[in-house]
């Protein structure tokens, strides 16, 4: 076939009556036509399975490309004392984003070189990074909180530099009165990468500060308010689109306004609680607890060692938190309500009561201590030798040996009767630091754990042994007796108000329940504590009383089991091995309007510690804080009160 | 002058020579071209809308005018003459390459360093690779002129394939590893289609095939990336993803997303949100279609295609009633060329093949693929013209 066609030059005479010209193509057309087809049957395969069933997913893919959503800060509520004073606020802050995808290790290193940072801190913006990363790598994080005014301008003066780095001003938390009650207001941090998984369905977003302690973690849903939302749009380099392509793209609502957080207004009084930190200023661990024997309500609550919330907020530098993590005194576990300890002579109220309630003793019966108690061939040691003394005076002298008697005779579990209808061994209810139950052993429970021997109510008679309780819930315990039998549960939230100062929800002073002990034998416990704080012989009085004030009291020192070596103590003059000082009272006498309980840990001897601590506090509020507050209306006359000692009604002026 | 020039036959009985070319002319290949044109112009009005690109839309209808007078040319004269001139045109267009080599700057918005892709003549970068593709569809012309097993012996294909590996090397070099292998598919089609027998072109493949490991060794860190981003995106390591806009996976999965997201009706005209904010890069020059995938959905993309195929039908048609063997290979050059470029450009916007610099015909921006594919179409035209021995 074909044979003229040998040169270029004689193909002009070839023709297409002599067949075709290329007969190859037409042998192989079949193999052309085959992978003809195929390559489009697979490319129009393809485009099926992306546009017609992978479409609407796909689509979403390009809005979520787009479409960007920011969060609006929401106004964290602030947190008031009773008279409105901020404890916990808001001021306005610079705080630095990145945007992760913009931001390359030469933007990181120039904002280094120019802002001077630390190493600290470029740690915590390369792992903030990487977990805005995992979220939305388009989406601004919060890497550097509360920066200085110059850090801010020296930001805002290179913008064009530094591409995908931003300040905004948001408001930043503050708390104004510093230390002040800073174990009950709490503070706040960053959330950790695994919160904000955990929290990312939930409105959390990962920058965010979350309540950490205190009121501010038990309170959260209440201060946080609702966050605000702004949708946007970018393009493809996370630059910002303007409104108007904005608005051409997003359907609905662009911004959705942040919905502030309630404010909490305490039963706490600043200024009473500034007198109690004062107070304990030269103790180096130490509770105090403030209620109105009336209401439960606390006025004054003291942990120590404290923290600097404003410090802890966002600020806490690593070193600083080993530091305070490394403290033996534990600043992080609330002294006033998680914290237990071993009473002391303040839980005699419960042998006592118990006696009294059984017919099994009387305010005028007369036992002799010899400085001694043998019980079944165990000594035990009393801490002075009273002689022949009645219960009045065995509350003023605190002798052991009065309540050992009582106890043998009642046993440990009505003392435990007693301690449980008081509150004790149970959480408060509170609801705020660990709330604990603390101890009043059984003997079911001594069972359950080992034997028990008849010398572990000896023990508990005098709020030793494995007696253990927190201040507040002896607050409340002194409180009810202070009120003749009512035991409330502590309220520290008197009102929820909303961000313009309507009440959102307002908090009655809520009953927990009256208590057993008939009236005399309260009253006879009153005529001790009188003894106690008013007269020559008590373990208060010859350390000191208040001018124009009836304080009724008991002193506590509680030993503490000495399994620490010598070289523990440390810490100004914070001794592991000394005993527990507490004081328990209520004042004014006749008609007592506050409830105090001084614990200084390790501190000494309750009348020579912890007695001052009280006296100062109550001192002060009796003639500043009290005579500043609208005064009592009519103070009812004192009716059962001791008939000796005469107890004068001019208290509280 | 004989064979160069215009040669139309004299008028004859009734009808003058305009109304004989006008009946000669391929009027279904020119308005499939047109067709072609419109649909790149609007698809690039869409893609180059706003302040950065606007200006590529007039550039691209300048070289659309400078490509049309191009394909008037090509079609008048006489493709035969035009064969004459291949070696001497495969022989420029090498100096071209050399030259590009040689005077090598790096190209606008690449980052992977000098390239030596453009020839810079009078202030207009021009890839010479595109003319090496036409230069060697006229060379294949030549050399598979012959209709005879024994003409094709050993040593003169041997010595012919140095002058078509020659240039393919240059422009693997360059690098350019998408043009030399659609360079090397060209050649490969054009031959298993035009020589008398297969085997030796079966030979060749087995070859190549096997010289994929030591080519492979030879490549930029980018290209392998880019292969194996392809296989697998998780592969690619981090020197790539530092810089996230040249990311490869990133580039192919927004692509997807980009056609995926245009559903079966498409987003519309100028609503593409993909292509508006730049989410696939380059989209006007080898994403195109991604474009129009997001706006004009599943009928779009498959009319496009079917334009497309009706075009490559339309070629092959031309070339089995060519008069005579070299406008038939010219042909089946012609539409290997088509084919492998349409096939590989859309296969990498819809992610089944990895990213490598190949054009979309007609659609895509760029003034050396287009007036390349003018004159190929005129070359076609040219054949389609005087197949009756006009």
């Amino acid at each position: 076939m074909m044979i003229r066609n040998t040169t270029i030059r004689n193909s002009v005479t070839s023709s297409s009556s002599y067949g075709p010209a290329l007969p190859e193509l037409h042998r192989r057309l079949r193999w052309v036509a085959l992978v003809g087809i195929a390559a489009f049957a697979l490319l129009v395969g393809r485009l099926w399975q992306l546009q017609v069933m992978r479409g609407d997913s796909y689509y979403e893919r390009t809005v979520s490309n787009v479409v960007k959503e920011r969060y609006l800060p929401s106004v964290r509520g602030q947190i008031l004392d009773r008279k409105g004073a901020p404890l916990a606020a808001n001021r306005p802050a610079f705080n630095i984003y990145m945007t992760p995808k913009q931001v390359t290790p030469e933007i990181l290193a120039e904002l280094t070189r120019m802002l001077g940072l630390g190493g600290d801190e470029v740690q915590q913006i390369d792992e903030r990074l990487a977990v805005g990363k995992k979220r939305d790598a388009k989406t601004a994080i919060l890497v550097l909180e509360d920066q200085g005014r110059d850090r801010a301008a020296l930001v805002e003066q290179a913008r064009a530099k530094l591409p995908g780095v931003d300040v905004r001003h948001e408001p930043y938390r503050y708390y104004p009165q510093g230390e002040l009650a800073a174990s009950l207001i709490g503070y706040m941090t960053q959330m950790t990468a695994e919160e904000a998984d955990k929290n990312g369905m939930q409105n959390y977003d990962p920058s965010e500060l979350v309540g950490r302690y205190g009121l501010e973690s038990a309170w959260e849903n209440y201060l946080r308010g609702k966050k605000g939302i702004e949708r946007y749009a970018v393009d493809a380099r996370g630059q910002r689109l303007d409104d108007k392509t904005a608005a051409s793209l997003i359907q609905g609502e662009r911004v959705i306004d942040p919905v502030p957080g309630a404010n909490l207004v305490l039963t706490l009084d600043a200024d009473l609680q500034r007198l109690a930190e004062k107070a304990v200023s030269h103790i180096s661990a130490a509770a105090v607890v403030v209620v109105e024997t009336k209401t439960g309500k606390i006025r004054a609550v003291v942990s120590k060692p404290s923290f600097d919330p404003n410090t802890m907020t966002g600020h806490l530098t690593k070193a600083e938190y080993t530091l305070l993590m490394s403290d033996p005194r534990k600043p992080f576990i609330d002294k006033a309500l998680r914290a237990t300890y071993p009473p002391g002579s303040i839980f005699k109220f419960a042998t006592a009561f118990a006696a009294l309630e059984d017919g099994q003793g009387a305010e005028d019966e007369n036992i002799f201590c010899n400085g001694e108690y043998v019980l079944s061939g165990t000594h035990f040691n009393c801490h002075g030798t009273h002689g022949k003394i009645n219960l009045l005076a065995a509350i003023q002298h605190s002798c052991d040996t009065y309540f050992w008697t009582l106890a043998e005779r009642v046993g440990l579990d009505r003392i435990g009767d007693v301690a449980r209808d008081y509150g004790l061994g149970a959480p408060t209810n509170l609801g705020l630091n660990g709330d604990s139950a603390g101890r009043i052993p059984t003997k079911s429970w001594y069972e359950a754990n080992g034997r028990y021997k008849v010398g572990y109510a000896t023990n508990a008679a005098i709020g030793q042994g494995d007696v253990e309780v927190t201040v507040l819930q002896m607050a409340m315990a002194y409180a009810a007796i202070a009120n003749n039998g009512t035991l409330y549960v502590p309220q520290v939230v008197e009102r929820v108000e909303s961000n313009d100062g309507h009440v959102i929800v307002s908090y009655d002073s809520k009953v927990a329940h009256q208590v057993k002990t008939p009236l005399d034998a309260v009253e006879s416990w009153k005529k001790g504590m009188y003894l106690v704080t008013n007269q020559l012989g008590g373990t208060a009085f010859e350390h000191g009383h208040i001018e124009n004030l009836t304080v009724l009291g008991k002193t506590g020192t509680a030993e503490v089991k000495k399994h620490h070596r010598e070289d523990d103590k440390d810490m100004d003059r914070w001794n592991p091995n000394a005993a527990h000082a507490w004081f328990a009272g209520f004042a004014p006498a006749d008609d007592p309007e506050i409830a105090i309980v001084v614990l200084a840990e390790h501190g000494g001897a309750g009348g020579q510690v912890a007695w001052p601590i009280a006296k100062q506090i109550l001192e002060g509020y009796f003639t500043k804080i009290h005579a500043s507050s609208p005064p009592p209306r009519d103070m009812p006359a004192v009716k059962r009160l001791p008939k000796e000692p005469v107890i004068k009604g001019d208290a509280g002026q | 002058m004989k064979g160069i020039g215009l040669e139309l036959p004299r008028a004859t009985v009734g009808m003058s020579r305009w109304r004989r070319f006008r009946a000669a002319v391929d009027w279904p290949l020119i308005a499939t071209m047109l067709a072609l044109c419109a649909i790149g112009l609007l698809n690039l009005y869409s893609a180059t809308r706003g302040v950065r690109h606007h200006a590529k839309f007039d550039t691209q209808v300048q070289w659309m005018i400078v490509g049309a007078i191009g394909f008037v040319v090509v079609t008048v004269v006489d493709y035969r003459a035009i064969v004459r001139l291949a070696w001497l045109g495969l022989g420029v267009a090498i100096l071209a390459l050399i030259v590009a080599r040689l005077t090598g700057r790096p190209a606008s918005g690449d980052t992977h360093g000098v390239t030596y892709r453009w020839l810079n003549i009078g202030g207009m970068g021009i890839q010479p690779s595109e003319l090496v593709k036409l230069m060697t569809i006229l060379v294949l012309a030549r050399v598979f002129a012959h209709g005879e097993q024994t003409h094709y012996t050993p040593r003169m294909l041997a010595l012919r394939l140095v002058a078509v590996v020659v240039p393919m090397m240059l422009i693997a070099m360059q690098p350019d590893l998408g043009t030399a292998v659609l360079l090397f598919l060209i050649v490969l089609t054009v031959g298993f289609l035009a020589m008398p027998s297969v085997w030796p072109m079966v030979y060749m493949t087995t070859a190549a095939l096997l010289a994929v490991p030591i080519l492979w060794e030879k490549l930029h860190d980018y290209q392998k990336d880019r292969i194996l981003g392809f296989i697998d995106c998780n592969s690619v390591p981090g020197r790539i993803l530092d810089h996230d806009l040249l990311n490869n996976c990133w580039h192919t999965q927004q692509s997807i997303y980009a056609v995926g997201s245009g559903k079966v009706w498409g987003k519309g005209f100028l609503e593409g949100t993909q292509n508006m904010f730049n989410f696939v890069p380059e989209h006007w020059t080898d994403f195109p279609y991604s474009v129009w995938g997001e706006e004009w959905g599943f009928v779009g993309s498959v009319f496009l295609l079917a334009i497309f195929a009706f075009l490559l039908v339309w070629i092959l048609n031309v070339a089995m009633s060519a008069r005579d063997r070299i406008g038939a290979v010219i042909c089946i050059g012609v539409a290997a060329m088509t084919f492998w470029h349409v096939a590989v450009n859309v296969a990498m916007v819809l992610g089944l093949a990895p990213v490598v610099g190949v054009t979309l015909p007609f659609i895509s921006y760029g003034g050396s693929s287009l007036v390349t594919f003018f004159l190929a179409m005129g070359l076609v035209a040219n054949v389609s013209l005087r197949k009756h021995g006009y």
